[in-house]
C-alpha cells in the first residue's frame, strides 16, 4: 500500500526544495548523531572494557591494553569460585550414584531468594493497597494517603538507625516464637520485610489503577462480583504493564542494595550479591583486577538482561513517575 | 440488613481497611514510627542498648550551640504552623459548612491528645523493651521468658499509669468520633477533626520542644556558671535569630521591589540590599561561636556535601537536557539511545564503580593517566589523591574546592545519572504540545530562540522536579562515595551521610548517629522549602 505512495511524482519545484532542506538536514544530523554517538559510547564505554578486561591476564590490565590477547574464559571459574558468589554442592549417594541433595549457596543464590520474596512480597501488599485507594471510598482515604506519601519525603539515613533496632527487636520476639529459624537479623526477613511495603509502588498501582473504566466496575458489579473478585479478575490482568514495571524496580533494588544488608548482616547465608562483590573488592585491593572485572560482568549481566526485556515498560515507568535509587 | 446502603458502605469499608491493613501496619513500623523512634534514640546515649536520657546534648556535640537555636526556631516554626491551621479552622467554622463544628473540633482535640498520650506511653515503655534481649541473653529463649518478660515491662509503674491515660484518651476520642458518625452522619466534616488534631498535636509539640530547649539552655548556663565560663547562648541565639530574620526580610523586600514602580523599585531594592547586608553580617560574625563546640568532621561532610551537590547537579542536568532535545529531534534509533543511555543507571554501582577505580587509578598506564600525557600535564593520583584541587592547581587556599578524589566521585555519579535525567526530560519535551514550536518558527523564530522561550519555560516543571530530587539525592549520597572512597584519602571525600554511617557501623553510636541524622533531615526540608519558594516561582505550568 504504502509503495503505491512513493510512485506518485513529486510536484514540479518540489525537487529543488527538498534537496536543500535535506542538504541542511543532513549537517545538523549528522553533528547530532555525532553528538548522540559520543553519548553512547561514553555510556557504554566503561562496560565494554569491563568486558574485555575480563577475559585479559593481570598484566594486560595493569597496562590497560583495549583488547585481551587471548580470551582466559577461566577468570569467570575463578572469580566465581573466589568471591563465592554461587556454589552448588551434589552429593550423590555413594552407593547408587543417585543424586540425593542439592546444596545451593554463594552472593547470587542470596540474591535471587532477597529478590524473589521482596518483590512478591511488595506486589502482595501494595496491590490491595493500591486498589483501595484507587477504587474504594472509605472513611480517611485523603488522610491516609498523605500519610504514606508524607514518608517518602524522609531521607533513608534518618530511617536507619530505628529500622535496624526495630528489627533486632522483632527478630528476639520471633525467635523465641520460631527458634533459629524465625530470626530475622542475618536472615531474610531483615532484608526483605521492612521494603514490602513501598509507597512509591503503592502510588504507580494507584496511577495505573485510576485509569480503569467504570464501566468494568458497573458490568462487574452487575455480575455480582465484589472488589475482591473484580480486582482478581479483572484489574489484575490489565495491569499488566505497572506490574512489570514494580517487578523489574524490584530487581534492581533488592540486587543493588549496599547499605542495609551491610548492616543487618554478619556473615555469608544471607549477604546480596553487592555486598558480595563489594567485600571481594575491597578484601584483594590491588590485587586481580581481572578477576574483579569478571566478577562485576557477572554481577551486571542478570539485571541487563532483565532490562532489555522490560526496558520499554521500564523507562516509560520511570518517566511517567519519576525515582531515584 | 447488608443490602441496605448503609450496609453496603459500612461493607465497602471494611473492605477497603482489611485491603489497607498489611501496608498500613507495616508502613507504620517502617515507616512513620523510625522517626519518632530515631528522635527519641537522639536524646539519649545509646550504644546498641538504650543508656540515659542526655537531652539535647547529642544535638550540642553535633551543632555547638547552634543545636539549641535549632530546637528554639523547631519550636517557633511549630507554632506558626499550629496558628496558620487553626486559623483556617475558624475561617471556615464562620462559614457555617459544618453542622456541629465544636463536637468535631472537640473530637479532634481530644484525639490529637490521645495521640500524644500515646507516643508518651510508647516512649516509656520503649526503653524497658529494648532491654528485653540484653537480660534474657545467655539463658535458653523460651517464648515463656520473653512474654513474661514483655508482660514485666508493660506493668512497670510509670508505663501503666502513661497507658491508663493514653487509653482514657483512645476511649474518648472513639467515643465522640462514633457520637459524630452515628448521629450527625451528613453534617460531619472530617477536615475539621483531622486539622483540629493537627493543630493539637503541634502545639503541644512545639511547645514542649521550646520547653526542652530552654530548660537544656538553662542547664547547660547552670554547668558553665559552675565552671566559672560565660556562656553567651542567649545573645547568640538573638543575634542568629535576628540575622536569619533580616536575611527573610531582604527576600520579601526583593520581591516586592522587583514587582514595585519604577521610583520606588531603587528604594525598595537598597533596602533589602541593607537588610542582607547587615544579616549577612550578623551571622557570619555570631556563626563561627556559636558553631565552636560542633563536631568539626559533621561539618567538613556538609561543607564536603555542598561541593558534591554543585559539582554534580548542574552539569548532570545540562547534559540531560541536551541529550533528551537532541534525541527529540526527528531522528532514527530514538528507542536505541534512550535504552542506552539509561544503562548506567540501572545497574549496580558496586560493578561500575570497580572500572571507575581502573580509569581513575594512579598508576602511569591508567586510562585518566594516560590522556593526561597526551594532553602534557603529569599524571595524577585520582582517586588516591587527598589535596584539593585549588592547590593541585596552584590557587591559593579559600579556592582550595574538593579534593581531587571527591572529583572523580562526581564524575562518576554524573555518569550515573544523566540517562535517568535524559529519560525525565524526553518524557517532559514529549508533553511540550508542537503547535507552539510550528507557530514560533512560521512567524520566523530561530532554533535557539524556540528553544530558550518556548521549550525551557514549558519544561520548567521537569527542571523543578529533577532539581530537586537531585539534590535531595546529593545529600542522601551513600553508596557512589562509600564504594569508590580509598584509604589514602581518609575523611576528605566523606560527606555528611558517610560520616553518619561510620558513626554508626563502626562506632555503635546510636543516639549521637541519631542526632546528626535529623540534622540532615532538617537541612533537606529547609532546603525543598527554599528552593519550592524561590523555583517554584518561575515555574511555568503552561
Amino acid at each position: 500500500m504504502d509503495r503505491d505512495g512513493a510512485g506518485i511524482p513529486k510536484p514540479a519545484g518540489g525537487g529543488l526544495n527538498a534537496s536543500a532542506s535535506r542538504e541542511r538536514l543532513n549537517l545538523s544530523k549528522i553533528s547530532i548523531y555525532a553528538v548522540l554517538f559520543a553519548g553512547v559510547l561514553i555510556a557504554v564505554g566503561p562496560f565494554l572494557w569491563m568486558v574485555s578486561a575480563s577475559f585479559m591476564t593481570l598484566s594486560e590490565v595493569n597496562l590497560t591494553r583495549l583488547l585481551p590477547e587471548e580470551l582466559l574464559w577461566e577468570n569467570y571459574a575463578t572469580a566465581l569460585r573466589r568471591a563465592n558468589f554461587l556454589d552448588i554442592e551434589l552429593t550423590t549417594d555413594p552407593g547408587t550414584g543417585a543424586l540425593q541433595s542439592v546444596g545451593i549457596s554463594g552472593y547470587i543464590w542470596n540474591s535471587i531468594r532477597i529478590t524473589l520474596i521482596s518483590v512478591c512480597g511488595s506486589l502482595l501488599v501494595c496491590i490491595p493497597a493500591a486498589y483501595a485507594f484507587a477504587r474504594m471510598k472509605f472513611i480517611g482515604r485523603n488522610f491516609l494517603f498523605a500519610v504514606f506519601l508524607s514518608t517518602m519525603m524522609i531521607p533513608g539515613i534518618v530511617m536507619l538507625i530505628p529500622h535496624l533496632l526495630t528489627v533486632i527487636w522483632l527478630g528476639r520476639l520471633s525467635e523465641s516464637l520460631f527458634g533459629p529459624a524465625g530470626a530475622w537479623f542475618n536472615n531474610w526477613p531483615a532484608l526483605t520485610i521492612p521494603f514490602f511495603a513501598s509507597v512509591f509502588n503503592i502510588f504507580l498501582l494507584r496511577q495505573f489503577f485510576f485509569q480503569i473504566p467504570e464501566d468494568l466496575w458497573d458490568a462487574a458489579r452487575i455480575d455480582g462480583a465484589g472488589h475482591p473478585r473484580f480486582l482478581i479478575a479483572v484489574v489484575l490482568p490489565l495491569s499488566k504493564a505497572p506490574i512489570m514495571t514494580i517487578i523489574t524496580l524490584g530487581f534492581i533494588g533488592s540486587w543493588n542494595a549496599l547499605m542495609w544488608p551491610l548492616l543487618v548482616t554478619i556473615n555469608d547465608d544471607w549477604r546480596p550479591i553487592a555486598v558480595g562483590l563489594s567485600n571481594f573488592v575491597t578484601s584483594d585491593t590491588p590485587g586481580d583486577l581481572n578477576l574483579q572485572m569478571a566478577a562485576s560482568v557477572i554481577t551486571v549481566i542478570p539485571i541487563l538482561c532483565l532490562y532489555f526485556v522490560a526496558q520499554k515498560q521500564f523507562t516509560e515507568g520511570i518517566a511517567q513517575t519519576g525515582i531515584r535509587g | 440488613m447488608l443490602n441496605t446502603r448503609r450496609g453496603r458502605i459500612l461493607i465497602e469499608n471494611l473492605t477497603a481497611y482489611i485491603f489497607l491493613a498489611p501496608a498500613g501496619c507495616l508502613i507504620l513500623l517502617f515507616g512513620l514510627f523510625p522517626v519518632a523512634f530515631a528522635f527519641f534514640v537522639s536524646l539519649h546515649r545509646w550504644r546498641r542498648f538504650p543508656d540515659e536520657y542526655v537531652g539535647l546534648a547529642n544535638y550540642e556535640k553535633a551543632l555547638g550551640n547552634v543545636g539549641y537555636i535549632l530546637f528554639f526556631w523547631l519550636g517557633l516554626l511549630g507554632l506558626a504552623a499550629a496558628a496558620k491551621i487553626g486559623k483556617r479552622l475558624f475561617k471556615r467554622q464562620e462559614q457555617g459548612t459544618a453542622g456541629r463544628p465544636a463536637l468535631a473540633m472537640l473530637a479532634g482535640l481530644i484525639s490529637g491528645y490521645a495521640a500524644l498520650l500515646a507516643l508518651d506511653w510508647f516512649f516509656k515503655l520503649i526503653p524497658v523493651i529494648m532491654l528485653i534481649p540484653r537480660q534474657v541473653r545467655g539463658q535458653h529463649t523460651s517464648l515463656a521468658l520473653f512474654m513474661e518478660k514483655l508482660g514485666e515491662s508493660f506493668s512497670q509503674p510509670d508505663v501503666l499509669a502513661a497507658g491508663n491515660l493514653m487509653l482514657i484518651g483512645l476511649l474518648l476520642a472513639a467515643l465522640i468520633a462514633l457520637v459524630l458518625l452515628l448521629r450527625f452522619r451528613q453534617e460531619i466534616s472530617g477536615p475539621i477533626v483531622i486539622n483540629s488534631a493537627v493543630t493539637t498535636v503541634l502545639l503541644i509539640a512545639s511547645v514542649f520542644s521550646l520547653r526542652l530547649t530552654i530548660s537544656e539552655i538553662e542547664a547547660a548556663l547552670a554547668s558553665a556558671r559552675e565552671s566559672g565560663e560565660s556562656l553567651p547562648i542567649w545573645s547568640q541565639l538573638v543575634f542568629i535569630s535576628a540575622g536569619i530574620a533580616l536575611m527573610a526580610l531582604a527576600y520579601v523586600i526583593f520581591q516586592r521591589g522587583i514587582k514595585a514602580h519604577e521610583n520606588r523599585r531603587f528604594a525598595l531594592l537598597a533596602l533589602g540590599g541593607l537588610a542582607l547586608a547587615v544579616g549577612g553580617y550578623i551571622l557570619m560574625a555570631e556563626a563561627p561561636a556559636a558553631l565552636a563546640a560542633a563536631d568539626d568532621d559533621l561539618l567538613a561532610g556538609f561543607w564536603i556535601t555542598i561541593m558534591y551537590a554543585t559539582g554534580t547537579v548542574p552539569v548532570q542536568l545540562a547534559i540531560g537536557l541536551l541529550l533528551a532535545y537532541l534525541l527529540f529531534q526527528p531522528i532514527r534509533f530514538r528507542a536505541f539511545f534512550r535504552m542506552v543511555y539509561f544503562i548506567p543507571y540501572i545497574t549496580p554501582f558496586v560493578a561500575t564503580s570497580i572500572v571507575f577505580r581502573v580509569i581513575f587509578d594512579a598508576g602511569q598506564y591508567a586510562p585518566a593517566n594516560r590522556m593526561l600525557t597526551i594532553v602534557g600535564i603529569e599524571p595524577q593520583r585520582w582517586i588516591l589523591e587527598r589535596s584539593s584541587i585549588g592547590s593541585l592547581l596552584g590557587l591559593p587556599d579559600f579556592l582550595a574546592g574538593p579534593a581531587l578524589a571527591l572529583i572523580v566521585i562526581m564524575i562518576y555519579s554524573t555518569w550515573t545519572y544523566i540517562g535517568y535525567d535524559a529519560v525525565i526530560f524526553l518524557a517532559g519535551l514529549g508533553n511540550i504540545p508542537g503547535e507552539l514550536n510550528e507557530a514560533a518558527r512560521i512567524d520566523g523564530a530561530s532554533g535557539w530562540r524556540i528553544f530558550r522561550h518556548i521549550t525551557l519555560p514549558l519544561l520548567s516543571p521537569t527542571v523543578f522536579f529533577l532539581s530537586l530530587v537531585a539534590i535531595i539525592g546529593t545529600f542522601q549520597a551513600f553508596t557512589q562515595i562509600w564504594i569508590l572512597r580509598t584509604g589514602a584519602v581518609g575523611s576528605k571525600v566523606n560527606t555528611a551521610s558517610v560520616y553518619i554511617f561510620d558513626q554508626l557501623q563502626n562506632s555503635n553510636r546510636y543516639g549521637y548517629a541519631s542526632s546528626m541524622a535529623f540534622v540532615l533531615f532538617a537541612l533537606i526540608l529547609l532546603m525543598t522549602l527554599f528552593q519550592n519558594r524561590i523555583m517554584g516561582r518561575r515555574v511555568f505550568y503552561g
